[in-house]
């Protein structure tokens, strides 16, 4: 890869981020116009476009929290191409094959291509995760909820009234469970996840 | 399930392990690639789950931001009958909202010359032709009233009747003499004459003239409804309510 220096653009994906209302204006201001004039000629209309953009604008925020987002590529190629694909794939689910788009960017090799794949990458595992959490027992689930909730591992046994040694041990063992069913499901769809 | 794996994960992540231990992983991390990419998903759950749970209040709050920015960028390229057919009630409620404040704010308050429709002075009538009085009343009758208050001063030297007090009192109205006006009409008020009450009128629109709407309705309660104008009154107390 050419380089991966931070684009100056990294400032809209910051504002994100922050929940920057000026940021955020900006975005729309700036860059949805396209997205929306884009998806009207592709058999959508408003209302679908302004779904699409708030999609992509959360998962944005999402991957700006989790992964520390940093943007390589400026941003106006980068989320109009998000917005594109995404609406690409409504259309496709529509069409009732229930299958995503998954087109490979191999030919036109633009520098945005490679954060549009990291960050389709990183919703795709999100949905995973978040799938695989819902198959969590009762318990499991509300323990985890808690251990990130709470300021402390402490407080989470008094909440729940066992013992600290066991919160700990099972906030261990229900994030292992999870671990092990990702690795099987990445294992059968050969997928390559990390 | 390999309960200790897990166990040893989280030690290592809450950097609880000893010395010795956290080499031993990071060793068997290096050699088994399983472990490493179990270890991976492991981490990056964390990291999920922190991100779902700890920030759920600033992501709701991102939400609901965004959401409202959106709808905003949207609502103004709408089409008017898409925006009118969503909740019309909120617009109902907008649009008497701002009535009223329409109303608070900019409740048009009466105005002095709405009301400065002054009687003609009619002096000279009882026959003897009092040049000086003559010419104050045709200043007068001109609304010409700065001339008429030098007449009327001269006037006044000789002969001293509460009706030319009366109409020198609405010529110093008129030309915002308000205080001198004022103590005029206040000495027909403490009088007995036929012009007590529209002096007490004019004294009123003294206050008028000078937007002191609340003084003005106070002066206005006190003229007896006997009162010739008192059509007037009424007319005025209703404006300023």
């Amino acid at each position: 890869m050419a380089n991966n220096a931070i684009h100056p653009d990294q400032i809209y994906i910051d504002g994100l981020a922050n929940n920057n209302s000026a940021m955020i204006q900006s975005i729309y201001k700036k860059f949805v116009p396209k997205v929306v004039t884009y998806i009207r000629n592709n058999s959508g209309d408003e209302d679908q476009a302004q779904d699409v953009v708030q999609e992509i604008l959360i998962l944005l925020f999402n991957q700006a929290k989790v992964n520390k987002l940093q943007l390589t590529c400026p941003f106006d190629a980068y989320f109009f191409l998000l917005c594109k694909r995404k609406w690409l794939n409504e259309l496709k689910k529509a069409s009732n094959k229930g299958v995503t788009i998954r087109e490979d960017f191999a030919s036109n090799n633009e520098p945005s291509d490679e954060m549009v794949t990291q960050t389709e990458a990183f919703e795709e595992k999100q949905q995973l995760f978040d799938a695989m959490f819902k198959k969590l027992g009762d318990k499991c689930q509300e323990l985890l909820k808690l251990s990130f909730t709470l300021k402390s591992m402490e407080e989470v046994a008094e909440k729940l009234q066992v013992t600290y040694g066991y919160v700990r041990k099972k906030k261990s063992l229900c994030t292992g469970q999870l671990t092990q069913w990702i690795q099987e499901t990445n294992r059968f769809k050969s997928l390559k996840i990390t | 399930m390999n309960e200790d794996r897990y166990i040893v994960f989280d030690h290592y992540l809450q950097d609880e392990l000893s010395v010795e231990d956290k080499v031993k992983f990071e060793n068997q991390l290096a050699e088994d690639p399983e472990l490493a990419s179990a270890f991976e998903i492991f981490k990056e759950l964390n990291l999920h789950l922190e991100n779902k749970f700890g920030n759920a209040d600033e992501f709701n709050a991102f939400k609901e931001n965004s959401k409202s920015i959106s709808n905003d960028h949207f609502k103004a390229s709408k089409p008017k009958t898409k925006v009118i057919g969503f909740k019309p009630w909120i617009y109902l409620v907008a649009a008497s909202v701002v009535v009223l404040l329409g109303l608070f704010l900019f409740n048009p308050k009466p105005n002095f010359e709405d009301f400065n429709q002054h009687e003609n002075a009619y002096f000279t009538e009882r026959g003897a032709v009092d040049e000086k009085l003559k010419q104050a009343e045709d200043a007068f009758n001109a609304k010409n009233y700065k001339a008429a208050i030098s007449f009327f001063k001269a006037v006044l030297k000789e002969k001293d009747t509460p009706e030319i007090h009366y109409f020198y009192g609405i010529s110093l109205l008129e030309t915002n003499e308000i205080q001198e006006a004022e103590v005029v009409f206040n000495e027909l008020k403490a009088g007995t004459s036929i012009y007590k009450n529209k002096a007490i009128w004019n004294l009123a629109l003294a206050k008028l003239k000078q937007k002191d709407y609340k003084s003005c309705k106070e002066i206005l309660l006190t003229i007896s409804s006997d009162y010739e104008d008192y059509e007037q009154v009424q007319e005025l107390l209703k404006e300023l309510d």
